[in-house]
């Protein structure tokens, strides 16, 4: 599926690294430094390339703070096409990713992943990552019969 | 084909890693492995990754234990030849004579640059193309192509080198293991052994009619090539092919004779391309099968009259498989070899086909080749080849490393 996703440090502006209280995300692994967002993290979020800018919003709803939407934090990209989200308002969205993480497993990727962004019932910005079935490649890699859509790019 | 004064070789370092370093650059420092056809086995690693204990061949899962802070690529074949393409034109810059050995390794005659010394002339080679490319390579210089060889290995990474005086030589090949001459090991390193024959020195020492003896003609070419002699050419044209072959994993194991049958079709369409741009025909098939349990089995036919033709290498293969077919075990690689190979322009004429059917059969091979060529490759294929969807599914099986045609290697 897709755990987690980094990103190199330069990608995030400095204010945003600081009005997100990101620090604590920076992981160091040789070269550039990275970002790491994870699911299981006790504050979810993930960075979303919005209308342009890039904003961190919440990652699914795993903690159930939202009573209206999904306690997970992935869709089907079937779910998302035949019109399961349509009634929430949902908006699909970029998600920048250098690295994907899943069970164990990190890999890179070339742009980013596909997600879907929907309003809870207090108007707040969730965001969910858009998954497939897993190819037989990825299924080898990683041992997930689920992978994220990314975005020009398949596994 | 020339034999010269000085012969050069060019290794690029860690080749697929830094392959995909150039178009991420994020991946510098970090502990890299590109995974192979199926992602079960890292192919290439990274130095960060290789001082994890991780080699090449290491499957992911144990992989992961080593270096759990690895980042993992699937490879692309194709971005790897752009870039090796682009090595090899910078290299025919310093030298009228380049032999495109392998997709990341190159032979040249070494010609020094105006002013420069050999040695001079290796560190510009590999700056430009760390500058032009963005691959890092090293370059080692020697009066032969072994010697050249086994400088570069020594030299890596990043490193340029020229060694062409006797003293030198001798201090190198007093450290490096017999094992490192490409050519040397496991069972021909255990027959010099009881000789006393540990280091490449021993061996360049040793007398001639003793090598001759234990390693046969080739075992003494390299030991004129260790002693300064050059007798392997730069081959500017791949030589001809003595065999062609397809195959490889199956990413998995089976023991369905349908799907088996699937992979012999797909393979035998891949070595029909192949055969088809080296305008050659086979005079015999050959095809093993490799099972989990450590058994194999093949099959081979010698065909009537070569030819190129599908329908006839499809009757003429399925004898061969089910030769090679063990009922009920499981099968996970197949390789198919066509060889005795004859040029295309002495192709024979058979007393039994008939005139008629063999036109269809190549209007039907001309019109298959016309649209994969316009449409992509396997755009059009053979219905038997339906089992197998997955694998068509993923553009990477479309080009694998044997797709890149004029290596000298293999």
């Amino acid at each position: 599926m897709c755990d987690a996703v980094a990103i190199p440090r330069h990608r995030l502006p400095l204010d945003l690294i600081e009005r997100q209280s990101l620090r604590r995300r920076i992981h160091e692994r040789g070269g550039e430094p990275e970002l790491q967002f994870h699911y299981r993290d006790r504050n979810p979020r993930l960075p979303v390339q919005r209308d342009g800018r890039l904003q961190i919003v919440r990652w699914g709803n795993g903690r159930g703070q939202s009573r209206s939407l999904p306690r997970t934090g992935w869709t089907w990209l079937e779910t998302v096409e035949s019109g399961g989200w349509q009634e929430i308002g949902g908006l699909p969205v970029e998600i920048p990713a250098t690295l994907v993480w899943d069970r164990g497993v990190w890999y890179a990727v070339r742009q980013g992943v596909r997600g879907l962004l929907v309003p809870d019932e207090r108007g707040a910005a969730v965001v969910y990552v858009i998954c497939e079935p897993a190819s037989s490649y990825y299924r080898v890699m990683t041992r997930s019969n689920r992978m994220p859509v990314l975005i020009e790019e398949r596994i | 084909m020339t034999i010269s004064a000085a012969v050069g070789h060019l290794d690029a370092d860690c080749f697929y890693v830094s392959a995909e370093r150039v178009r991420n650059p994020f991946l510098v420092g970090k502990p890299v492995g590109v995974l192979g056809n199926q992602g079960a086995c890292v192919i290439a690693k990274s130095y960060e990754m290789k001082a994890a204990g991780v080699g090449t061949g290491t499957p992911i899962w144990d992989a992961l234990e080593k270096c759990p802070d690895g980042i993992y690529v699937k490879r692309d074949f194709r971005w790897y030849e752009v870039l090796s393409r682009r090595m090899f034109d910078v290299v025919r810059e310093f030298s009228p004579h380049v032999e495109y050995y392998s997709i990341d390794e190159f032979f040249f005659d070494a010609v020094p640059l105006p002013g420069k010394t050999l040695s001079e002339t290796a560190t510009a080679m590999r700056d430009r193309i760390r500058a032009e490319v963005g691959v890092p390579v090293t370059v080692g210089i020697a009066r032969s192509r072994t010697l050249a060889k086994l400088i570069s290995d020594a030299a890596k990474p990043f490193g340029a080198s020229a060694v062409l005086d006797r003293s030198s030589e001798t201090e190198l090949l007093a450290s490096r293991p017999v094992t490192e001459i490409t050519g040397i090991a496991g069972r021909r390193a255990r027959r010099l052994q009881p000789w006393g024959i540990q280091t490449c020195l021993d061996l360049a020492q040793a007398d001639r009619k003793l090598v001759r003896e234990l390693l046969t003609a080739s075992g003494e070419a390299l030991w004129w090539e260790l002693n300064g002699e050059p007798v392997a050419p730069i081959h500017r044209n791949r030589p001809l092919h003595k065999t062609l072959s397809r195959g490889g994993s199956f990413g998995g194991s089976t023991s369905n004779p349908v799907v088996l049958h699937a992979w012999l079709v797909r393979n035998l369409e891949r070595l029909i391309e192949e055969l088809h741009y080296h305008e050659l025909l086979p005079g015999r098939l050959a095809l093993y099968l490799v099972y989990r349990d450590g058994r194999s089995g093949g099959g081979q036919v010698r065909l009537t009259v070569p030819t190129d033709r599908f329908d006839l290498l499809l009757d003429a293969a399925r004898p061969c498989l089910r030769e090679a077919w063990i009922p009920r075990a499981e099968a996970t690689h197949m390789h198919l070899i066509a060889d005795d190979l004859n040029r295309c322009r002495d192709r024979p004429l058979s007393l039994f086909d008939d005139p008629d059917h063999s036109e269809k059969a190549t209007a039907v091979a001309r019109l298959k080749s016309e649209i994969n060529a316009r449409h992509g490759r396997f755009a059009l294929r053979s219905g038997a080849t339906l089992p197998l969807a997955n694998v068509y599914r993923d553009d990477a099986n479309a080009y694998d490393i044997c797709d890149i045609r004029g290596k000298s290697c293999f």
